[in-house]
């Protein structure tokens, strides 16, 4: 699944852009942040393995279109929203969430999504924490600007309760950037 | 390597460096603009900490033709200073974006400068006399007692040496809430636009306190933004017509006269996306950093990432001609945007005739296309190359396979050496090319 590890790979990219961006000499670049959230959003798509194009997206001009995308596209294969969600509720003191995360773990061994997670493990290890941050990111962001404000908590409450508690450091993080952004 | 005949009309034969000139390096800066004004007298070029530096060209002279008209620093002076806009708690940086002169209409020089958030208007003349005999006071300004005056003298001028300043005429500013990206002087003279991300406003150059708003594409909602203005200029001729590029690689043509607010365009420049080229960073790659008209008004030219393109105002679905800068880098997006290099904003420039466009790249390369002859060359300007009287070698970039030699591999190239601004002497073949904080100015061969 290169070209998930390729969007996921992007999406952590962008996403250290947006932070570093609000330190900028200069004050926020408009153009230059709405063109990194298209990429993330693009990313984020794909990552996600939602139809609608983008899943043909070949990471490079020359591969292929990856074979999963057409099992995607057929089977009825849910996104894989929660299960990075579940993923980043490491942190949450819940207890079945834990456990749920660590079953679906074991029965996901061959799945797309163990993989971006075994491939960060090399890396030091703040980046792993980056990499559950990300996972659960990813599954709060909608598909515009939008995505990054207020839609996010719809999102969030639309699924489990216990995911609610470990998003919120994160949505605190993103806070500064989404008040920017309507700030202009 | 591309064989050039020494008398070929178009491209220029062989451009080599003027004698005894090295690289004109004044600048500690960055320089972020180069301008040529309209006769190509002057050259003026800003940079990253506010400063305008002006060249001018030196009279040809019988006693030393060889010196056929370098160009020597004829005027320093800040522009810009940092500043600090205390509702938002944001510096403004004080880089100049953009210089556009006016043309000449009397000793003195006129341009204008911009940074973020301030346009300028400055006034650049010579002062080569200075008045003597002053009867109320002595030569070194102290005020003589009227008591002691018994007779009356008229002052004369006398020459001194040549004096150039520079004063700030007019200051435009608090118009616009984001980030200035061009302004562009219209063919009436009397009326300029600047244009920021969202917002493109009209000015009147003896009027500072207003401006109009001319195009607004701010949406209701920030949260549905999609596009941005990256660049906006008048048509040569045409003082109610104006074009502006948007980040989504699409062009409009506007005119004043329509309505008071130029929303709604008249034309719209797209060319349908290749989908075999699609991806992650398709619309980076797509979003227009420079447009500028030919100096017939007819033709409209366009650089993005990878591209140049060539508009016909009369056709809006697709460009007639169109440039690979370096399509070596299309493998390579994804690295470039991790080290931020997609987000470089060239900027592209007509010669005299519109026969040949140039534009930047990195490893301090620049290219040029001649239109006619479909011919392109890639110069290199670096200190190394660029002995005196020698001429510019055309430089090639590997793909793949066996490097030959003088050819250097895409791997190998510095992207911190990168070209975003060049200039082209209104109707001579000279050129200027900033290279970081380096500004290299090449000329034709002329026998």
């Amino acid at each position: 699944m290169e070209f998930r590890l390729e969007a996921h790979r992007i999406v952590s990219i962008s996403l250290g852009k947006i932070y570093s961006a609000r330190g900028q000499r200069g004050g926020l670049k408009l153009h230059k942040n709405l063109l990194v959230s298209l990429v993330l959003r693009s990313a984020r798509r794909v990552y996600l393995g939602e139809p609608g194009g983008e899943c043909g997206l070949p990471p490079r001009p020359r591969d292929p279109p990856p074979p999963d995308c057409e099992r995607l596209r057929r089977g009825g294969y849910r996104p894989l929203g929660s299960e990075a969600a579940a993923r980043g509720r490491v942190e949450c003191p819940a207890e079945s969430p834990r456990k749920r995360s660590a079953v679906e773990r074991g029965q996901a061994a061959g799945s797309p999504g163990k993989k971006p997670r075994r491939e960060a493990e090399p890396s030091p290890p703040q980046e792993d924490m980056e990499t559950g941050n990300v996972a659960s990111l990813i599954s709060i962001f909608g598909s515009s600007f939008s995505g990054l404000l207020g839609k996010e908590r719809g999102a969030a409450e639309a699924s489990e309760p216990g995911q609610v508690c470990c998003e919120q450091p994160v949505l605190r993080s993103l806070n500064p950037w989404s008040t920017a952004i309507v700030a202009f | 390597m591309i064989p050039y005949c020494k008398y070929q009309q178009g491209i220029h034969t062989e451009i080599y460096h003027p004698n005894n000139i090295k690289p004109i390096s004044v600048f500690s800066d960055i320089i972020s603009t180069v301008e040529f004004n309209h006769t190509g007298e002057l050259l003026a070029t800003g940079d990253k900490g506010g400063r305008v530096v002006i060249f001018q060209r030196e009279q040809e002279s019988k006693n030393q033709p060889h010196r056929r008209g370098e160009y020597n620093v004829y005027s320093t002076f800040q522009s810009h200073e940092p500043e600090f806009d205390y509702l938002k708690s944001l510096e403004i940086e004080e880089k100049i974006n953009k210089i556009r002169w006016l043309p000449q209409q009397n000793a003195a020089y006129f341009l204008l400068s911009t940074n973020d958030k301030t346009v300028k208007l400055w006034k650049v003349s010579e002062r080569d006399k200075r008045p003597e005999g002053y009867n109320l006071k002595d030569e070194d300004g102290r005020l003589r007692d009227p008591s002691m005056i018994t007779m009356l003298r008229v002052p004369v001028l006398r020459p001194m040496d040549l004096m150039v300043e520079a004063t700030p005429r007019r200051v435009f500013a608090n118009a616009h809430t984001y980030h200035i990206n061009s302004i562009s002087v219209n063919s009436d003279y009397e009326t300029y636009m600047s244009a920021d991300d969202l917002r493109i406003n009209l000015w009147n150059f003896e009027i500072t306190n207003q401006s109009f708003n001319i195009v607004d594409i701010k949406p209701a909602n920030m949260e549905e933004l999609t596009e941005v203005i990256t660049a906006a200029e008048f048509h040569p001729h045409h003082c109610n017509t104006f074009v502006y590029s948007s980040s989504k690689g699409t062009i409009r043509l506007c005119d004043m006269r329509a309505s008071a607010l130029c929303d709604r365009h008249s034309k719209f420049f797209e060319e349908p996306e290749d989908p075999s080229n699609r991806s992650f960073f398709s619309e980076i790659i797509s979003s227009i950093s420079d447009v500028k008209f030919s100096h017939s008004g007819r033709y409209i030219m366009t650089r993005d990432y990878l591209t140049i393109k060539v508009w016909d105002l009369n056709m809006e679905n697709r460009p007639i001609e169109t440039y690979q800068v370096h399509d070596y880098l299309r493998s390579k997006l994804c690295s470039l945007y991790e080290n931020d290099c997609i987000f470089d904003k060239f900027e592209c420039v007509w010669n005299g005739s519109d026969s040949v466009i140039m534009t930047g790249s990195y490893n301090n390369f620049f290219r040029m296309f001649d239109r006619n002859t479909k011919r392109d060359v890639t110069l290199e300007a670096s200190r190394e190359n660029s002995k005196p009287r020698a001429i510019l070698k055309p430089r090639k970039v590997c793909v793949g396979g066996k490097r030959r030699k003088d050819e250097i591999s895409v791997d190998s190239l510095d992207f911190s050496k990168k070209i975003l601004h060049t200039a082209w002497h209104p109707s001579e073949n000279i050129i200027a090319v900033a290279a970081t904080n380096n500004l290299y100015i090449f000329q034709d061969k002329v026998n």
